[in-house]
């Protein structure tokens, strides 16, 4: 089912490095691996060991709780690093790709729990991994990301409308698929956002969503019974020296394509394994996405990457400057009182510029003001009540306004505009996780 | 212009060791000096480039045009008693001179407090006071003794805030907790003809003059007109008898966005609406008084813009800001009309509604709580 909505509250955050519509073949990069901290209410148990040769679509890890769901090597070639973190958890395993892609093909491939695209099937509350034995009331796919830098879908898919199709199809024998073209300011083009205008969600209901290029990934799967998960990201911001689309193939290292972005008059001294501390790369978009390293790997879900400044820098009296290149929901600097002649601009010389980095510009306080963060929030929630809810971990209460309804990214603009510079979206994470480990 | 030499040299006097529990004060001075260089680590990776210091120095730069006028309203009322022909920059800075003290004293006691809770605490220091301590000495009669102002001051912090945790906890606006602990204080010093005119630039002496609302009360007709009152030409509390000022600064809230507009619009909303049920019955003098005089008369304008619409003890919800302040609005014009123990209503009547103001928020979100059980059962009763 088609849907269009036009959200009115939210905010377009006015981030300069918008990616250029050309798109950069990045498939024959090296170095892939899977996170399966990225894919929420996933226990893994890994399949494979270091030196094991793998081909692409082979499971390296299985849930614990469910075998059936898996999360499957992009590649083929041999497991070359298990990166495990704090408490041993399992943050990577990274293959290094043969030359020749070889993969293994299915015979009458299908989207069941087993296939090697299921993964990329998110479930509502949580947004974690979908549960085959759950009943969603619908699957929601959006047509519009409306993140900072967020790349175009339609320009994105362009060539794959025969595997988008197929994708819908193969989804709709789960639910009936809701695709939804979202009109208006960031959140709009969040799933969340359009679940909420066109089907709340209530306790005890599910919904499924999917990435509209995963839904192409998963027509492949079901046409072609080869597992080749491709993505066109999106690569810009501010610190990106050159802002384009890659097409890439799921868990890519980003290292090649950061060498590019990253390319200073000092070039040469950036070598590939370290970090350059002054640009955060950020896997996703700046408002919900994870800080990776030159040499990371783009995250599970994600499909833009967005290179920003670092803001360690101390500014002089940042309360009472003009702030002519500040940019603010609220109208407190001089940038707001320029703002109703944006009209103007195009007759400027000089265009006025904001300038972003990842200072937190200010100290965390407790929440003072009310009112604004309704206004970037297209839910029918109280959005303030509900985080307070979640700071001192009331469960009844939290359900009652609405927890199961949101994600974090839905709280990414408050988190945004707070003058408290509250950690909103990881509180909303933490509440949520409680929650979805009382249900199993 | 980003003054290494100074970010270098808070960077060297940290305090460590043993004089590692001065923290907070550091921290404050530091901050104050520069925004800290923290960056995000995960979530929004950006941010606003707003923060609690500058929002509540945008109420600061608001309280500027009635803070100088008041000033010169001081010298002038003087001036006009006294019979004696002054300069209008000698009524300033006479006013100017009146005023300094009551300032210094709120802003010396309050933050001594302040940074005491805040070290005891291991807390940073809250910039709420930087507004706090501005609005007390305003809205007080010039004649206030300053250790009244300093008692004032320190019950407001440590009773009307701290014990509850400091600001964002507390629920009544801690300027008006001072203004009516001289009120019931010290109500000699508070009330009647003899407080308001300054008889010489020291000391608490007092020519005798009566504000509107006194004469009101008194049961004769304000002796200043509307528009006397409207530029503020009048005796009264130091800084809030100018409505044309109080609008300049409501104007910068309203832009900023730093002061509900609903909050501020539904205060003046209610006292109209009640003035003009006045109006309708019109038993005697006082109720027969044109509604917007209530506007114009007394701490109304200033109570709806700077102290009603503080964020912390308004209702949060925005539904529940248009009734706070419809009630407000109402309570004071009732008060001012009924109640002739006291003659000016606002700092009573938006003290109650800040009691108020969370069962006014909680009954706004059991609305949206019981509605959302009810799309609940609908649908499994359609399922069912």
């Amino acid at each position: 089912m088609n849907h269009t909505i036009t959200i009115k509250k939210g905010l377009d955050i006015p981030l300069g490095g918008d990616a250029e519509r050309f798109v950069v073949d990045m498939r024959s990069e090296e170095r892939f691996a899977v996170k399966p901290p990225d894919v929420v209410g996933f226990t893994p148990r890994l399949l494979v060991g270091e030196g094991d040769e793998v081909f692409a679509g082979q499971p390296l890890v299985e849930d614990k709780r469910d075998p059936r769901l898996t999360l499957p090597s992009p590649v083929s070639g041999k497991v070359s690093a298990i990166v495990r973190g704090e408490k041993r958890k399992l943050m990577e395993v990274v293959v290094e790709a043969d030359s020749a892609v070889k993969s293994a093909k299915t015979e009458n491939p299908g989207l069941t729990p087993e296939a090697p695209v299921w993964w990329m099937i998110k479930e509502r509350p949580f947004g974690a991994i979908a549960d085959p034995d759950h009943k969603p009331k619908g699957i929601f796919v959006s047509m519009r990301d409306t993140n900072p830098l967020a790349p175009d879908i339609a320009f994105v898919l362009k060539g794959r409308e025969h595997e988008f199709e197929a994708g819908i199809a193969a989804l709709g024998q789960w639910a009936e698929v809701h695709t939804v073209h979202a009109q208006g300011p960031h959140p709009a083009g969040n799933v969340g956002t359009q679940i909420a205008a066109i089907s709340p969600l209530n306790k005890g209901e599910y919904v499924w969503t999917v990435n509209a290029q995963d839904v192409a990934n998963i027509g492949r799967w079901c046409l072609t019974g080869e597992y080749r998960p491709e993505r066109v990201i999106a690569v810009g911001g501010p610190a990106a020296k050159c802002s384009k689309y890659y097409r890439v193939l799921c868990g890519t290292s980003i290292r090649r394509i950061a060498e590019v972005q990253l390319m200073s008059p000092n070039y040469p001294e950036i070598a590939p394994h370290s970090t350059s501390h002054a640009t955060r790369i950020i896997s996703g978009s700046v408002l919900s996405g994870s800080a990776i390293e030159a040499d990371g790997f783009l995250g599970m879900y994600d499909h833009q990457l967005t290179f920003i400044e670092e803001g360690d820098q101390y500014e002089f009296m940042g309360w009472i400057m003009p702030g002519l290149n500040k940019f603010s929901f609220s109208k407190t600097f001089l940038s707001g009182l320029m703002a109703p002649f944006k009209a103007l601009e195009s007759l400027m010389p000089v265009k006025p510029t904001y300038s972003f980095n990842t200072n937190l510009h200010g100290s965390v306080r407790p929440f003072l003001f009310t009112g604004s963060f309704e206004r970037v929030f297209p839910f029918d929630i109280y959005p303030l009540q509900l985080i307070k809810a979640c700071i001192v971990g009331d469960v009844e209460l939290q359900e009652q306004l609405g927890i199961y309804e949101v994600e974090p990214e839905d709280f990414a603009l408050c988190e945004f505009i707070d003058p408290s510079k509250t950690e909103i979206q990881t509180i909303i994470r933490e509440a949520l996780e409680v929650l979805r480990k009382e249900a199993i | 212009m980003n003054f290494k030499w100074l970010s270098d040299w808070f960077e060297k006097i940290e305090p460590k060791g043993k004089w590692s529990w001065l923290g907070s004060t550091y921290e404050a001075f530091h901050t104050f000096a520069f925004t800290p260089k923290a960056v995000t680590r995960k979530g929004s990776h950006i941010r606003d480039a707003v923060d609690m210091k500058r929002s509540i120095i945008m109420v600061v730069i608001a309280l500027v045009p009635a803070l100088l006028f008041g000033m010169w309203n001081i010298g002038y009322q003087t001036a006009m008693s006294t019979g004696a022909d002054w300069h209008w920059l000698y009524m300033w800075w006479f006013g100017f001179l009146r005023m300094l003290p009551l300032i210094v004293v709120s802003y010396v006691v309050g933050l001594f407090i302040e940074f005491a809770f805040a070290q005891y605490r291991g807390h940073e220091v809250n910039e709420g006071y930087l507004a706090t301590g501005l609005l007390i000495p305003m809205i007080v009669p010039v004649t206030t003794p300053l250790w009244q102002v300093a008692l004032a001051v320190a019950f407001a912090v440590i009773i009307g805030k701290e014990v509850f945790g400091g600001s964002g906890m507390n629920f009544l606006n801690p300027a008006l907790v001072a203004r009516a602990f001289l009120f019931f204080a010290y109500p000699t010093h508070m009330s009647g003809d003899k407080v308001w005119i300054a008889a010489d630039l020291w000391g608490s002496d007092a020519i005798a003059g009566a504000t509107p609302m006194g004469e009101l009360a008194a049961g004769a007709h304000p002796s200043a007109s509307a528009l006397d009152m409207l530029i503020g030409t009048i005796p009264g509390s130091t800084c809030e008898t100018s409505v044309i000022a109080i609008a300049l600064g409501a104007m910068l809230l309203l832009f900023t966005g730093i002061a509900s507009w609903r909050i501020i619009l539904s205060v003046f909303l209610g006292g109209g609406l009640m003035g003009l049920l006045f109006n309708a019955i019109g038993y005697n003098d006082y109720m027969q008084l044109p509604f917007y005089y209530h506007f114009l008369m007394g701490g109304f304008a200033f109570g709806a813009v700077f102290m009603a619409t503080d964020p912390v003890t308004a209702a949060q919800t925005n539904a529940g800001k248009w009734i706070y302040g419809l009630l407000i609005g109402a309570f004071a014009v009732l008060l001012r009309v009924c109640n002739p123990a006291y003659p000016e209503g606002m700092m009573l009547s938006i003290l109650f509604m800040n009691c108020m103001a969370p069962l006014i928020d909680h009954c706004v979100v059991a609305r949206n709580i019981k509605a959302r059980a009810s799309r609940a059962t609908r649908k499994e009763v359609n399922n069912g």
